[in-house]
């Protein structure tokens, strides 16, 4: 761990650093802030933290804030962190929704937003797309991908039962998967 | 009030079920707001899901703009609190747990069997948000066209976005 002791007010100046410049994905932008710039973490207490968050549910920038946010100084860190980090695009998200509110009747309007949810859900797939590629390592893993992805979109189950019934298999063959890379 | 407690605890129960993070939910939160609670039409619906793409910050942000439009800034701030104080604390109680375990297996174990669920629901999601809000084989053309993009050129999302932004304002989605 890095030397640093931060207060709550410097975690809230660089998560509102991070908040404010993530346009299309505030990940990359996370490890910009923190790791090159304001230098609080190592690249690799970076992926540690980050690895540790995508495993619990939740908004993944937001458990990240939390994580890095409560090493530094707490309860009052990790408040203070996703604070910095919400507060300014809240704001400008409810400025744009003001805006929609008096314009989304003009086909300008209209076509802009059709066109950028199209590239959104692109943006989404492609996330995923990413992330299945390191499962490529391992392929008896794109089992409980596939068995995941017939649960939800043919079978329509809820998320929470899809957990609960895939969990055992997905631990099991993860077992597999770390005894063997 | 009571339909503001309403979308607080469903959105609350929701933070719990996001593996995969907030877009890996986002068919579920379709479905409860347009067709099972009728908060809002599925029109409204992905013009904030474009909104929120287009905006900086977390990709929660389509959920804050739901609140929004239930309830006004209240109903966003509320929104936006339900959707992150469950798997905050949560998290803030287990990262001392997971980094506290000291067999290697064990804590790779954990962290694969998560990530296949979370691309298990990303894609679903995609696939699932996909199906509601594109209304043309353009807009497909162009959901396809931006995932290969991604895939194999450094470009940056924001391009992507402003590409698809002008292709929609002249009117080709």
């Amino acid at each position: 761990m890095t030397a640093h002791n931060l207060t709550p007010t410097q975690l809230f100046i660089s998560f509102s650093k991070i908040g404010i410049s993530g346009f299309g994905g505030v990940l990359p932008w996370a490890r910009r802030t923190l790791v090159e710039q304001d230098k609080i973490l190592t690249s690799e207490e970076f992926s540690a933290i980050l690895g540790i968050c995508q495993i619990v549910p939740g908004p993944n920038i937001v458990n990240l804030a939390v994580c890095i946010g409560s090493r530094f100084a707490g309860a009052r860190g990790a408040a203070a962190a996703v604070l910095g980090l919400t507060l300014g695009p809240v704001a400008v998200v409810l400025l744009l929704a003001m805006l929609y509110q008096h314009y989304s009747y003009l086909e300008t309007i209209k076509g802009l937003l059709r066109g950028i949810s199209a590239v959104g859900v692109g943006l989404i797939a492609s996330t995923g797309f990413k992330m299945l590629r390191d499962e490529l390592r391992f392929p008896l893993m794109l089992v409980v991908v596939a068995i995941t992805i017939c649960a939800v979109t043919y079978f329509h189950l809820g998320l929470g039962w899809v957990v609960l019934a895939i969990l055992p298999l997905s631990l099991y063959l993860a077992r597999k998967k770390a005894l063997v890379l | 009030m009571s339909m503001l407690l309403s979308v607080f605890l469903k959105l609350s129960a929701f933070s719990l079920l996001a593996f995969g993070g907030v877009n890996a939910l986002l068919p579920e939160l379709l479905n409860l707001a347009v067709y099972q609670e009728h908060w809002i039409d599925l029109q409204t619906f992905s013009d904030y899901f474009a909104i929120a793409q287009a905006a900086p910050g977390p990709n929660f942000m389509t959920v804050t703009l739901l609140g929004w439009h239930i309830y006004g800034v209240v109903g966003a701030l509320l929104a936006t609190l339900a959707i992150a104080w469950p798997s905050s604390i949560l998290i803030f109680f287990l990262q001392r747990l997971i980094l506290g375990i000291k067999n290697p297996i064990t804590r790779k174990s954990i962290q694969y069997a998560a990530a296949s669920l979370a691309i298990g629901f990303v894609l679903s999601s995609a696939w699932q948000i996909a199906t509601q809000i594109n209304h043309s084989a353009a807009a497909y053309a162009l959901t396809l066209a931006t995932i290969g993009f991604t895939l194999f050129t450094r470009w940056h999302p924001l391009y992507l976005i402003a590409i698809g932004g002008v292709l929609g304002v002249l009117g080709f989605v």
